[in-house]
């Protein structure tokens, strides 16, 4: 049954390239932007592939006494850069635009020969961290919000899974009057929309003196994921063989040893998947942290906050959305094979 | 020293009044008050202050429909109304065929099936603010999207994708959701595939099924709890789109519900009746998506892969 003819097998390869395709190239073309110097982003066509070199041409104009420094792009082709006879204006147009960081002595030593043997081409070498480097020094409080970033992270999944598996293993384990009900109840809490809740939590939070804090963004984040915790961790309770804790009673255990030693380590994937969500949640809000900060921002917030909806020097957007995705990535990543357990039986 | 000698004596009666307090009978009651009283301060108090401010005028008089004529008066709400509409509905529905056409291939087993599972649910990882700037870098007029045109020769001038506007910009942004979510639709579909068993469809094609009729007539109405759960929860996200929409067309161009939201509490939030518009925006939105869960709570109770699960 599983045979498949030859056109049917071209026919799924070609389905699978293109979706392929469209995953990578944008993310590709996106990696290259992150890198690109100042002149790059605006090269066109563009190449998804990344440089990491820079071509220019350099003339010396007797009358005037200038040096005029041209550019190639990416296509091998000849753009108008700058023209001075200041080493100062060059180092600063090399670093600001070129990505290359050259002392104004040096540059002026080096284009010296131009005045005695004409035109001449240099290549110089790319520092690829200047977006990186740039984007922290234009988000003046980018490296506070990335520390926030983390804090918030770590208070909500603090939360929400010290909360939701108490209440997912109440589920799981007992019998007890409204437990539909609280089901359902717990359910509408997931699926409310958090700016619905974040306008009006404001009002409660200057109430708390929590405004503008982490622990007040952590608990609204805690939510959602609370709920979403105790149906993750239910599920998995359920699961767990009751004999085992009954086992580790009888051999003497109290009941918080075999909570611990049983009964948590079996429930670890459902407690590091829970933690993804909370992860997830905390880390890729933008528009409640708006909300709910006024100068403590998180970096998801920072990065939108030095974008908005500006389409000029992207590049230095694009190095800061790396920031941004990058511990997304590794979190995700390192928890997936505990997810992975979780999707065969849980659908989120 | 009195209180502790009295404790000492009392031992036997405090453990007493302990067991009382937490036995097999309260232990749900316990586990389950933290929660409770957190969604008490924390959810059911804000909601009581929304919805007093949706019933109450500016200088604090009650009203039952005052605030939403004021919202309906305004330019951008029916707009915002439609565009949310027609989003939530037509990307859904792309990403759902996307998932499923996903979904069945990949569900064989063949070399390279896990690398390219895993390269296909990258952009799920990827925070919204940073998928709009990556799109952002296609779409500007000097962008990869045209380059990319532009090397195939589609095309003699660049589309300033930028400048689109009502239903085309709607479907752009579409495109650029689809790209994002339609990985977290696939992974329900694929774990709704792999629950359904093997002997059934073997049965199906003993008796002379074609491929065809067994996805049509086997495999899609086993898979129906898993589609009606990624469907909903999706359509529940997809109400909810603002951040994409703003960071790449910009605030008002293309209005959507929660970009209203964010709109009166950004850019605006000095009016006078900014909060109330925000107020009522987020009110209508939390209406709607309430009722969203509703519908999808009373389908899923006819059996979803989550019910089978708890009934376990």
């Amino acid at each position: 049954m599983n045979k498949l003819n030859g056109i049917q097998k071209t026919l799924i390869a070609l389905v699978l390239a293109t979706v392929v395709i469209a995953v990578i190239v944008p993310l590709m073309f996106f990696f290259t932007n992150a890198f690109s110097n100042g002149r790059e982003v605006y090269d066109y066509p563009k190449t998804p592939i990344l440089s990491f070199t820079v071509k220019v041409q350099v003339s010396y104009n007797e009358d005037t006494g200038m040096y005029i420094v041209k550019y190639y792009d990416r296509n091998g082709e000849l753009q108008n850069a700058v023209n001075t006879s200041f080493g100062e204006i060059l180092s600063g147009y090399f670093e600001q635009y070129l990505s290359v960081y050259r002392t104004p002595e040096e540059l002026l030593e080096q284009f010296e020969i131009t005045k005695t043997e004409g035109p001449q081409e240099f290549t110089y070498g790319k520092n690829m961290w200047h977006n990186f480097k740039t984007f922290f020094l234009i988000t003046s409080k980018a490296e506070e919000a990335l520390v926030n970033s983390i804090i918030v992270v770590i208070f909500t999944i603090i939360i929400s899974l010290t909360l939701g598996s108490m209440a997912g293993y109440a589920f799981a384990r007992f019998r007890f009057k409204g437990k539909d009900q609280i089901n359902v109840f717990m359910l509408i809490v997931r699926m409310f929309p958090m700016v619905g809740i974040s306008i009006p939590l404001a009002v409660i939070l200057i109430r708390f003196n929590l405004f503008d804090t982490m622990i007040g963004l952590a608990i609204l984040y805690s939510l959602p994921n609370i709920a979403l915790t105790s149906w993750i961790t239910s599920s998995i309770f359920v699961g767990i063989n009751r004999e085992l804790e009954e086992a580790s009673l009888v051999f003497g255990a109290n009941g918080f040893q075999t909570f611990i030693k049983i009964t948590l380590p079996l429930a670890l994937p459902a407690l590091a998947a829970s933690s993804m969500y909370a992860f997830l949640t905390a880390w890729n809000d933008t528009i409640s942290a708006l909300i709910l900060t006024n100068d403590h921002p998180t970096l998801a917030l920072a990065v939108y906050q030095a974008i908005g909806d500006n389409t000029t020097n992207l590049q230095y957007a694009a190095a800061g959305s790396i920031i941004l995705i990058i511990p997304a990535l590794i979190f995700t990543f390192v928890i997936r094979k505990y997810v992975n357990q979780m999707w065969g039986g849980v659908s989120v | 020293m009195e209180g502790k000698a009295l404790a000492n004596n009392n031992g036997s009666n405090y453990k007493e009044m302990l067991r009382r307090v937490f036995n097999k009978k309260t232990a749900p009651f316990w586990l389950l008050a933290p929660t409770f009283i957190y969604y008490l301060v924390f959810w059911f108090s804000p909601i009581f202050i929304s919805i007093k401010e949706v019933f109450t005028t500016l200088d604090g008089k009650f009203t039952v429909l005052g605030n939403f004529l004021f919202l309906f008066e305004q330019e951008t709400f029916l707009p915002a109304l439609l565009n949310t509409a027609f989003f939530a509905v037509a990307s859904v529905m792309l990403q759902f065929v996307i998932a499923l056409v996903l979904a069945i291939l990949l569900n064989r087993k063949f070399k390279g099936q896990k690398l390219i599972l895993f390269l296909v649910m990258i952009p799920m990882a990827i925070t919204p603010t940073a998928v709009a700037i990556v799109w952002k870098t296609g779409l500007i007029s000097s962008g990869w999207i045209n380059s990319i045109l532009q090397s195939f020769s589609v095309l003699e001038e660049r589309i300033p994708f930028l400048g689109l506007r009502g239903i085309e910009a709607v479907i752009m942004i579409i495109l650029i959701d689809t790209w994002t979510v339609m990985p977290s639709v696939l992974i329900i579909l694929i774990a709704g595939l792999g629950n359904i068993n093997e002997e059934t469809k073997e049965a199906a094609y003993i008796f002379g099924a074609s491929k065809w009729r067994i996805i049509k007539d086997i495999t899609i109405p086993l898979l129906k709890p898993s589609i009606i759960t990624a469907v909903i929860l999706r359509m529940i996200a997809a109400v909810q789109v603002w951040a994409v929409v703003v960071m790449v067309m910009g605030f008002t161009n293309v209005p959507f519900l929660v970009e209203r939201i964010a709109y009166y509490v950004g850019p605006v939030s000095s009016l006078p009746y900014a909060d109330k518009l925000a107020y009522t925006y987020s009110f209508l939105t939390a209406v709607i998506v309430f009722i969203a869960t509703i519908v999808y709570f009373k389908i899923s109770k006819k059996g979803t892969a989550l019910d089978r699960r708890t009934q376990k």
